[in-house]
Order: structure tokens, then C-alpha cells, then sequence
């Protein structure tokens, strides 16, 4: 096991669904882990406008039932992370990354803003367009080298992962919420609720830390 | 075997290349997502072409998330373009109402769900009460309905239980799944024809 990012402390085997530990997805794990109890135990900031030309300003109101949705989103939008962070199967972090997609849309969605509707929307779009790759990518893993187990990918006894497979997986996780596609996310950012809208920019940093690892598997 | 692989993989992705070129020439917001809906199909495509029960493992949950996506992006669409206020109704056509035809169809949808049994099974008869519902305009207490679906999936989870610590028994086992498992998805589907949009929740 020279290409995982270190020695497993932990394996949890499901069959070939596997769950590990390694320093570095624990330290991935961990920071997803306090993120969510953040999200959780935290109250949404108030954000303020101010009119040009005065000292007038006001605080938008976000009222309980928004709030408690969207704490529910990016509470799942942490767990989905988490799952990702640990997960041994290349498929189920696919399905994760897919979640933590939807999860980011549903943060914004329940924000009454038309703009912040909107940008919410064509950020659904290519989402919902990345799990071609995404899931393609997975698929094609598995045809190659008949395992989806990143365990199995890191033995280096199976046949080598061809290159389109991996480009793919990262396309579809650049679609899920990097950059370029990220200028989409940013007007997502005005909504208002401070803590909840840093969920969706931390999961996707954490998911594109743990795709750099998953590529350099096979 | 991996020449017929890759010429499979060639004609989903040519398949996949096209319904973008589609998405990025179209202009309606509505439209996009419909497209997407197509979009959807080729990534199956490349999973179905392992051509093994893992495949078949994999596509149920690539298309649940997939269906989810389009299901929140769709709830979406309503509240941006605020139509939200529209009251869903069946289909209110007399003719039907008053014919044999539905009934003839969805008792022959149910009994074939039943007979193939599993996930299959119970999206197929799902489908004749669906149809039977919307065609008759019934109204119903749901809660029977919620009911059904929550023992059956307790039964399904059971059965799995069954398989992992006392595997001697595996026909019940198989048994029970499978009646579990049609029994679900039928009452889901039913409830997802006929929940939506109703005030008698």
C-alpha cells in the first residue's frame, strides 16, 4: 500500500465497501466533522445592508422555518462530506461528491432572493450534468480493473486505470463545485446566513483534497 | 469482449456529446432541465455496459441521485418562476372515469408486478395503481397506504438480517425480501401518484 496517503490505522470492512483511515483522510474527516458540529450549535449572522449616502442600514430577518432548513441542508452537506472523506469504494464517493451537490444547491434553495434563486438553479444544472462524468468515470474504473475498491487500486497488482477514467472522475468533481464552474457558487454566496453558505465552499475544498488522492490510486 | 466494450462505450459517449451540444444551445431554463433528464441516460449507459450484477447495483443508486437532483432542481424552477400556487389535479377525464378500461389494466399490472416480484415487480404494479388512481380521481386515507410501505420495508430490512446471522435460513430470507421489496415500492409509487399536491394529507 505505497500509494495511499499513508499507513491505514483503521480498516472497517464491509466486503468490498471498505471504510479507512488514514492520516490524511482523518485529518480531512476531522475537519468536516467540526464544521458540522459548527453548523449545528451556531445561529445564523444577520446580514446588513447599508444605503449609499447615509448611516441608515438594515438586518435581514431569516425567519425559523428557512433557518431550520437550511441548518438541516448543511448538516447533510457535512455528513455527505464526511462519508467521502473515509469512504474505500470509488463509487460510493461518487455518490457522495453527487450528494454533497444537492446538499449545496438546498443550502441556497429555501433563500426567498430571486438572484440568489437563480444562480442556485444554473448551479443545479451543472451539477446534475457533472454526475455524467462522475458516475461514467466510476463505471469505467470498474471495468478496467474490475474493482472499485481503492485499497484493492492502491496493491498495484491490477491492471493500470486508464487515464480517461480518472479524467473523467475529476471532471465530475470540478462540476460538483470547483472552479470554473465556481463563479456560479459565488452568487449563491449573497445569500444571507453566514455559517450554513461556508458549508458549501468547505465541502467542496475537502472533496477536491480527497479526489487528488483517489487519482493517484491504480 | 473489449472491443465490443469500447465500441459500446464510444456510441454512449457519442450519445452523451450530443445531448450536451443540445444543452448548450438551448436558451429555456425549462427546457435545460428536461435535457438533463436525457443527459442522465448516457451515464447509465456507461455503467449498464459493465454487463455484470455489479452494474445492476450500481445504476439503482446512480439513479436515485440522479432523480433526486432532478426532483429538487424542478422544486426549484417553481419557486424561482413562483408557480408554486398551482394546485395539481388527476386526469379528469370522463371517459375513463366511468370506463372498465383502467381497471382491466392496472389488476393486469398488478398481477404481473406480482408475479415478477423484487424492485421490478413493485415498479410495475406501482405503475397500475398509479394509473387506477389518477384515472378514477380516487381519494383515500393515505395513512393506510404509508402504513403498508413501512412494515414492508421493516420486513425487507429484516430479511437482511435474516441473510447476515442466520444464513441456514436464506430461502425465508429470500422470501421475505422479495414480498417486502414489491410490496414497498408499490405503496411508494401509489403514494408519489397520489400524495402530491392534495390537501387530504
Amino acid at each position: 500500500m505505497t500509494n495511499l496517503a499513508g499507513v491505514p490505522y483503521y480498516i472497517l470492512e464491509f466486503g468490498d465497501e471498505l471504510v479507512y483511515f488514514t492520516p490524511y483522510t482523518i485529518t480531512l474527516f476531522l475537519l468536516a466533522l467540526t464544521f458540522t458540529i459548527f453548523v449545528l450549535i451556531s445561529r445564523p449572522e444577520r446580514q446588513v445592508d447599508i444605503a449609499f449616502g447615509g448611516d441608515a442600514y438594515t438586518t435581514k430577518v431569516i425567519s425559523v422555518s428557512e433557518m431550520r432548513f437550511r441548518r438541516f441542508m448543511a448538516i447533510a452537506c457535512g455528513l455527505a462530506s464526511m462519508g467521502a472523506m473515509v469512504t474505500g469504494d470509488i463509487f460510493n464517493f461518487t455518490l457522495f461528491t453527487a450528494m454533497v451537490g444537492i446538499t449545496n444547491v438546498g443550502i441556497v434553495a429555501a433563500v426567498k432572493s430571486p438572484h440568489v434563486q437563480n444562480a442556485a438553479y444554473q448551479y443545479g444544472l451543472v451539477a446534475l450534468s457533472a454526475t455524467v462524468p462522475l458516475f461514467g468515470g466510476a463505471a469505467v474504473y470498474a471495468a478496467a480493473t474490475g474493482s472499485l475498491s481503492m485499497i484493492e487500486l492502491a496493491k498495484g497488482s491490477l491492471p493500470a486505470v486508464p487515464f480517461v477514467a480518472k479524467a473523467f472522475l475529476v471532471l465530475g468533481v470540478i462540476g460538483e463545485g470547483m472552479a470554473p464552474f465556481y463563479a456560479a457558487k459565488a452568487e449563491m454566496f449573497r445569500a444571507p446566513g453566514a455559517p450554513y453558505v461556508i458549508m458549501c465552499s468547505l465541502s467542496s475544498l475537502l472533496i477536491f483534497l480527497r479526489v487528488m488522492e483517489v487519482v493517484m490510486l491504480g | 469482449m473489449w472491443g465490443q466494450y469500447s465500441y459500446g462505450l464510444l456510441v454512449v459517449l457519442a450519445g452523451g456529446v450530443i445531448a450536451f451540444l443540445a444543452l448548450a444551445t438551448e436558451g429555456d431554463d425549462l427546457h435545460k432541465l428536461l435535457l438533463l433528464g436525457l443527459v442522465e441516460i448516457p451515464s447509465l449507459g456507461v455503467i449498464a455496459l459493465l454487463g455484470t450484477d455489479l452494474a445492476e447495483a450500481l445504476i439503482l443508486p446512480g439513479l436515485t441521485v440522479g432523480i433526486a437532483e432532478q426532483l429538487a432542481l424542478s422544486q426549484i424552477y417553481c419557486t424561482k418562476e413562483k408557480i408554486l400556487q398551482n394546485p395539481v389535479k388527476g386526469l379528469s377525464i370522463e371517459v375513463i372515469a366511468k370506463a372498465d378500461a383502467p381497471l382491466i389494466i392496472s389488476i393486469f399490472l398488478v398481477g404481473y408486478g406480482l408475479i415478477l416480484s423484487g424492485f421490478t415487480g413493485g415498479g410495475v404494479a406501482g405503475l397500475g395503481l398509479v394509473f387506477f388512481f389518477m384515472s378514477r380521481g380516487y381519494r383515500e386515507d393515505l395513512n393506510l397506504l404509508e402504513m403498508a410501505s413501512g412494515i414492508s420495508w421493516a420486513l425487507w430490512i429484516f430479511s437482511f438480517f435474516v441473510f447476515m446471522f442466520l444464513p441456514q435460513y436464506w430461502f425465508v430470507a429470500l422470501i421475505g425480501a422479495a414480498v417486502g421489496i414489491v410490496l414497498k415500492v408499490t405503496t411508494k409509487m401509489s403514494l408519489v401518484g397520489t400524495m402530491w399536491g392534495n390537501d387530504n394529507d
